[in-house]
């Protein structure tokens, strides 16, 4: 799978894979136990980036961390949503799946999708 | 996102090792959901210290030289330089508070 630079970059996710990953994270909230932050916005940014490395990568790897090698990870799949430490810990640090006891933690476990776009550096 | 000045791979050198004053690096990617939450901090923070402390973020997905360079992982991460070294970071969606209290710790020394 290619990984060009321009098609890692400035632009969404097919609206496919986002709803796919909307449909993924509302189910596994519910499974979990866990809810969505209280403001949509970081929601929705969170999915669009799942979304765009299942496009890009084939696999919803975490968009919250930083990887040398994106296709390496995903082939390890310890980052891959859910991430391992989520599936033990239910540790998110990306703030889609939130315990109660989270500052930033909403009452929602369906996703009110909010215009979002690319942030430029 | 936060509106500090964007730093690159090729800027970093002249723009944060070189600085006089110590410098706060907001490494940050485009679909990461807590470094909006974290950028927002970031920009009252540039204001508090306006004139002591640099602030400048820097987006790993363009720039990963940097970012490869200082073991970058979890974002965002925010990394204090001074003199040109890092001597500070701290990761995730932290409350303002944490930023500063780091801050103080080393603008004291």
């Amino acid at each position: 799978m290619s990984t060009a630079p321009e098609s890692l970059g400035n632009s969404k996710s097919s609206d496919k894979s986002f709803e796919a990953m909307r449909k993924f994270a509302e189910t596994y909230a519910k499974r979990t136990g866990t809810y969505f932050c209280a403001d949509p916005s970081i929601t929705t940014v969170v999915i669009e980036g799942l979304a765009k490395h299942k496009d890009d990568l084939g696999a919803p790897l975490c968009p919250c961390r930083y990887y040398e090698d994106k296709e390496a990870e995903v082939k390890n799949t310890y980052w891959n949503c859910p991430c391992v430490p989520m599936r033990e810990r239910k540790e998110c640090h990306c703030m889609l799946f939130l315990t109660s006891d989270n500052p930033f933690v909403g009452d929602k476990q369906e996703l009110e999708v909010v215009e979002v776009s690319y942030e430029q550096a | 996102m936060s509106s500090a000045v964007a730093v690159t791979d090729s800027s970093f050198e002249q723009d944060v090792i070189s600085s006089d004053i110590p410098v706060l690096v907001d490494f940050w990617a485009p679909w990461c959901g807590p470094c909006r939450v974290v950028a927002t901090v970031v920009d009252e923070i540039a204001s508090q210290y306006e004139g002591k402390v640099k602030v400048v973020k820097l987006n790993t997905d363009e720039n990963p030289g940097i970012a490869t360079q200082y073991g970058i992982r979890s974002i965002p991460t925010l990394m204090l330089f001074k003199g040109g070294q890092k001597v500070d970071s701290v990761v995730g969606a932290v409350p303002k508070t944490t930023i500063a209290n780091t801050i103080e710790k080393h603008l004291a020394e």
